[in-house]
């Protein structure tokens, strides 16, 4: 008879235990990385903070390689996309601009659904090409 | 044994407690909403929707002049063949600017479902494969369709130039027109249209002259697009029980019933519906496939992928000269995407008002809501290109409140009644 009535106040506690907690939105519009062979470091910040779905904005990308010299001469493309859903970024963004110590206007970024997104970048300098991926949960 | 029958009582009590207590906060429980999810709500609701931003490519597109003189021109008739066909005839007011059929009805037989304009200006994209990236370039392709209004854009130049209140319209707002009176240098009938004969009569007109003739002809697109700017949404049951979590007031919680918010849970969760219908106009106007077969006796339609690429080639487009846009204004159509990616996609349609906006689809190819559910319930393979959506395992129950959901999203428009009847009743 007591594991009965141990059994109904378990029952309680887990009833009152189920709400739900809120999570907030992870802070994600600044990320540094290494790329897959180490031969850069790539850090992107968004100038749209935080970043929205559904609005064209613009992210500065900072290379350096891997002894922390700023790289000015590199070709950067992107390539994007929500791996769950097997579709790839809505635009096509394009570096557009060098904006010196080894930073880069990325213009025309943009999201369209919320959840988990990946970013990938193929540096190139000289004969060297190197790739990183960011993930966005948005 | 007295101890037995005491945790007898005992358990039971608690069981009484337990289950009161759960039927109260059930009661409570339809309007409990996590943080993150009222988030969401919140990002749907029309309070969230931004001030219009300026079209760059449109010095009129927010003068109330130019919305007048485009609020004629769009009920106006003689904008047409036969003299019948106005962009009214399928945007119709009564039908928050559809027109109820499969395929829209011009001149002939479309091969598109009428989209709504309640919304549109907020759009980069227009037409259900995005082939026009801004409203003055969209008004202008079914006033030359073949059809649709079956015209031509000498035509509709000699209809500003002879009308004195249109002539006075335009010319407040554009300069003044040039003289059209010469019949040998602007015939009555000439545009780069499917019509030989018309399209012979524009291959015969001096380059300087149909720079003449285009330009007007843009202008009306521009002057149309001031007016469609005007139609906006209003503020539906759905959006009065939003602001009613928020605010906490409670009468505005009884906007919806429990049918409609389960279904709203189901919207923003299991049924993954924001995916794609996000935003305060319930839709992220980008393209996307989601295996809908093709309307009977037409091939599937390849959608976006050539789209984009007639929205490149376009030469009203936002960079071409007919523009008032320098290139950082035209940002979408410079990082515009192509590729076979695209194949099969098309617009997401805002879903306000959708219970009055049917038939669905590029091709009015459902009829219902609840058939449009149950397609996306299904998810089946797309018969080109990839189906973007996943099967939901939704039941009948979950359908049904889905289906009662988008019924709350029903309201009159927020815009001024006067701009929703024809201004010049005698030409309708």
């Amino acid at each position: 008879m007591f594991t009965i009535f141990r059994l109904s106040i378990l029952i309680c506690l887990l009833y009152f235990s189920s709400v739900s907690l809120a999570q907030d939105a992870l802070q994600q519009h600044e990320q540094i990385n290494n790329t897959d062979n180490n031969y850069f470091k790539v850090r992107f910040v968004s100038k749209l903070k935080p970043i929205a779905i559904n609005t064209m904005h613009a992210w500065i990308i900072q290379i350096q390689n891997n002894k922390n010299e700023i790289i000015s001469n590199a070709d950067i493309s992107v390539k994007g996309g929500m791996p769950e859903h097997d579709h790839g970024l809505p635009t096509r963004p394009q570096v557009t601009k060098y904006l010196g110590d080894g930073c880069y206007l990325l213009e025309g970024m943009k999201f369209h659904m919320g959840g988990w997104w990946t970013i990938t970048f193929i540096i190139t300098q000289e004969n060297i090409s190197d790739t990183v991926t960011f993930e966005l949960n948005l | 044994m007295k101890s037995i029958y005491r945790n007898i009582i005992l358990v039971f009590i608690l069981f009484v407690i337990l289950f009161t207590t759960g039927y109260f906060l059930q009661t409570k429980s339809i309007h409990s909403w996590q943080a993150s999810e009222i988030k969401i709500l919140e990002s749907l609701s029309i309070s969230s929707l931004p001030p219009l931003s300026k079209d760059m490519s449109n010095r009129v597109a927010n003068s109330l002049d130019a919305a007048r003189f485009g609020h004629q021109i769009f009920f106006d008739t003689r904008f047409s063949i036969n003299q019948k066909i106005s962009c009214a005839s399928c945007h119709k007011p009564e039908l928050f600017f559809t027109d109820g059929l499969e395929l829209a009805q011009g001149a002939l037989v479309g091969q598109r479902n009428t989209m709504t304009i309640v919304g549109t200006a907020y759009s980069p994209w227009l037409f259900w494969d995005g082939r026009k990236d801004s409203l003055w370039s969209q008004a202008l392709s079914p006033l030359e369709n073949t059809l649709e209004h079956m015209g031509s854009r000498v035509q509709f130049a000699h209809i500003i130039f002879q009308d004195k209140n249109y002539k006075a319209a335009y010319e407040k707002l554009f300069g003044a027109i040039p003289d059209l009176s010469d019949s040998s240098r602007f015939p009555d009938f000439a545009g780069p249209v499917k019509n030989q004969e018309w399209n012979n009569a524009w291959q015969a007109i001096a380059p300087d002259d149909k720079q003449i003739i285009s330009t007007i002809f843009v202008n009306i697109g521009k002057a149309i697009a001031a007016y469609e700017r005007l139609i906006m949404p209003g503020v539906t049951r759905f959006d009065d029980y939003v602001n009613g979590l928020v605010s906490g007031d409670k009468k505005k919680l009884t906007a919806l019933n429990r049918s409609e918010i389960a279904g709203l849970r189901l919207f923003i969760g299991k049924a993954q519906c924001t995916n794609c219908h996000n935003g305060p106009l319930f839709t992220n106007n980008e393209f996307h496939n989601t295996g809908l077969l093709p309307a009977p006796n037409q091939l599937p339609s390849i959608g976006r992928v050539q789209g984009v690429r007639d929205a490149h080639g376009d030469p009203f487009n936002c960079l071409g000269k007919f523009s008032d846009a320098d290139e950082k204004g035209c940002a979408d159509l410079k990082f515009s995407k192509f590729g076979d990616e695209l194949i099969g996609t098309h617009k997401v349609p805002t879903l306000r008002n959708v219970a009055e906006t049917g038939p669905y689809m590029h091709a009015g190819q459902i009829h219902s809501l609840k058939e449009v559910i149950e397609h996306y319930n299904l998810a089946p393979q797309a018969l080109i290109g990839h189906n973007e959506a996943k099967p939901l395992q939704l039941n009948m129950v979950e359908v049904q409140q889905l289906v009662e959901f988008l019924k709350s999203l029903s309201a009159p428009l927020s815009t001024d009644p006067k701009w929703l009847n024809n201004p010049s009743k005698k030409q309708s």
